[in-house]
């Protein structure tokens, strides 16, 4: 989980490394470090944040800069280490001395990038990891001045377009992510970044009181990659979206736009309403009347947010942190993927004392300060993006609805009836690829094996001939819940296995499970296999499926040494399980 | 800051970084005759001494380091 708390001071968190306990951890990942600076401060760094942050860092350091060495040589102690990620991180000095070596600086950005490029090919033919790649950071240092961007052929021209090459690249790649170390330089500034004595005494990628936020910032795309990051902001509304009491001082009084604080409260919420275009669900959480609550959405000309961009929205008078629990019930999303912000200082330690899970920044008391609070903070890492990602705010919407009808039937038969679902099973193909990443990825608690699949490897299970991999599509009379399950079966010699199957959250209860498993068994028979088999192997956050495979009447069989958990059952002794559910499309 | 005051801060740096409650400091300590001041660990002490005198260090300063005293007249010569 994020861990807000946590100090970057590079003495303290140094001083900790030394007796480092991780037997709080719950999830042990292994990563690679490839770079051409000296990294052991570096990796001190990331297993003390690792620690403070869940992850028991498993960390493979490669000697001082052996980068292609050790991508080239298949036998290498990068690919032994059977690493998750492998970072690559370089240093702008050993650039610089590259690019004034190089003869033909002409060729250089190309022959630069096609030397990354490369690197990361010979990776994908040796392993599944993720890529964690670093930008440059621009040097300080202008032999044109001013004039330094207007010649393409100057050291910051170069060193801005390899860059922008690595970034092209990268978005072409499936298993890269990007560390932008230049955008953290920039953060801090250039000239306090780089320390020229501490590269020359000991090869240190920049000043050491900065290093943590380098090990902050591959922390956290390791994590948002690996599943842990934010899926909901919940706002609190007087003096956090406008200033003032929207009650007391009604619509007319509220400091909302023009200028002064009513113009930092509307960067705000264009940075809150660009968060929900990429796929956060925001929610509402106020100490209001809900028709004063309202009255902004509704009235208020200057008002970015609108109703229709709140998934919940709580006014009334009782404990926020009683709140949060009912939208985290709705949600059904973990509290630690929900940030809470509240300008009162009660409130958040309300919610910090009761639900110590959900992240809670410290905010300013002076508005104009909250959106570099949020910025320093870098609470919305996120390891894929797809354009469905801009409507999950509205089918959360549409779940408030149907748990408003549900109260309104007595027969949860005769409710899942009334929503007339409409089912397509699909088999993985190129247009949905990202989306399906994406929920390989998010998908925690229920998720049977946790296979984290990445884009790549999602794409080679689709042209593999033993594998049926497909997706589950749904949709009601309230709308579209787009892609919800995937399930990866294999065709083994009597048998059909079922080597991943997960589903989001939001469509627990609709039958959605008893629907896939009875036309698993129907593929089975018509494949004429005898057997189904499936597995279990525990996380810490998927208790919830332990029993899935005995609720359809599966044997059991002992565990491995791993955890892993194995469940088969006859075709032929398999009972059709009720649904209510209309197939309207199948690949499988 | 006298002599005295310079070695105590000193101590007070060293005990902590090197993780060594008790160390005393003589000028002919040496990294050999101290365990876990190794490289990596004179990195870290020339940042902690930095910050705690708020002084600068070169790397010139750096290379002609071979033992305690050689900090303390360093330090003092800085201070100075």
């Amino acid at each position: 989980m994020l861990n807000l708390r946590v100090s970057h001071d590079y003495l303290e968190l140094m001083a900790r490394a030394a007796d480092l306990s991780t037997a709080h951890c719950k999830r042990r990942i292994r990563l690679a470090i490839l770079a051409d600076f000296a990294t052991q401060h570096l990796v001190q760094l990331l297993r003390v944040l690792g620690a403070e942050h869940g992850v028991d860092l498993d960390i493979y350091e490669a000697d001082y800069d052996s980068i292609d060495l050790e991508v080239h040589d298949g036998d290498s102690g990068l690919y032994r280490a059977q690493p998750e990620f492998i970072a690559i991180m370089v240093a702008s000095e050993k650039l610089k001395a590259k690019f004034y070596n190089s003869q033909e600086r002409a060729g250089f950005v190309a022959a630069m990038v096609d030397r990354y490029r490369g690197l990361w090919e010979a990776v994908a033919l040796q392993c599944n990891a993720t890529i964690i790649q670093s930008t440059y950071v621009i040097p300080s240092e202008r032999a044109f001045g001013n004039f330094e961007l207007k010649q393409p052929e100057s050291m910051g021209s170069v060193f801005a377009a390899i860059n922008q090459g690595l970034v092209e690249a990268a978005r072409n790649s499936k298993s890269v992510q990007l560390c932008d170390l230049d955008h953290l330089a920039a953060e801090i500034g250039r000239r306090q970044w780089f320390d020229a004595g501490r590269w020359a005494m000991s090869k240190t990628l920049c000043a050491l009181d900065y290093l943590p936020l380098v090990a902050q910032a591959m922390l956290d795309v390791v994590m948002a990659s690996s599943g842990f990051f934010v899926k909901c902001v919940a706002l609190d509304l007087d003096n956090t979206l406008w200033g003032g009491i929207i009650g007391d001082d009604g619509v007319g009084g509220i400091v909302l736009g023009g200028y002064d604080e009513g113009e930092s409260f509307v960067s705000f919420q264009r940075f809150i309403a660009d968060l929900k275009r990429r796929g956060i669900i925001l929610a509402v959480v106020s100490k209001n009347e809900e028709s004063n609550a309202l009255l902004p959405f509704r009235e208020h000309p200057e008002m970015v947010l609108k109703e229709s961009d709140i998934s919940v929205f709580i006014a009334n008078w009782e404990n926020k942190a009683d709140n949060l629990r009912t939208i985290q019930r709705i949600l059904n999303i973990g509290y630690d993927s929900i940030v809470f912000i509240d300008d009162n200082p009660f409130e958040r330690n309300i919610v910090r004392q009761y639900l110590p899970g959900v992240i809670v920044p410290e905010l300013s008391d002076d508005p104009t300060e909250y959106l570099g609070i949020l910025a320093r903070l870098n609470l919305f890492e996120t390891a894929s993006y797809s354009a469905a990602d801009s409507k999950r705010g509205e089918q959360y919407r549409d779940e408030a609805q149907r748990e408003l009808t549900k109260s309104r039937y007595t027969d949860v038969g005769e409710y899942l009836q009334s929503l007339t679902m409409q089912l397509s099973l699909e088999h993985f193909k190129p247009a949905n690829l990202a989306r399906i990443a994406q929920l390989i990825q998010r998908s925690n608690q229920f998720n049977l094996v946790t296979n984290r699949y990445n884009e790549a490897q999602c794409g080679a299970l689709a042209t593999d001939s033993t594998y049926l991999p497909f997706t589950i599509t749904l949709r009601d009379k309230f709308g579209d819940y787009g892609l919800i399950s995937v399930i990866v079966l294999r065709l083994d010699t009597d048998a059909l296995v079922i080597e991943e199957y997960l589903m989001s959250c939001r469509v627990l209860k609709r039958t959605v499970e008893q629907f896939a498993m009875n036309r698993i068994f129907e593929k089975a028979a018509q494949l004429g296999l005898n057997t189904v088999i499936g597995h279990y192997v525990p996380t810490a956050k998927n208790e919830m499926v332990r029993q899935f495979y005995a609720g359809f009447g599966f044997t059991e069989h002992e565990a491995d040494e791993g955890g892993k958990v194995t469940w088969s059952m006859p075709v032929s002794e398999y009972i059709p399980q009720k649904s209510y559910i209309t197939l309207i499309a199948d690949e499988l | 800051m006298n002599h005295d005051e310079v070695v105590a801060t000193l101590t007070t740096v060293f005990r902590q970084r090197l993780n060594s409650p008790d160390l005393v400091l003589s000028p002919e300590l040496t990294a050999a005759d101290v365990p876990g001041w190794d490289s990596l660990a004179h990195i870290n002490l020339i940042l902690a001494v930095e910050k705690a005198f708020s002084i600068r260090i070169a790397t010139r300063d750096v290379r002609g380091m071979k033992n305690v005293g050689d900090f303390i007249s360093l330090i003092e010569k800085k201070l100075a």
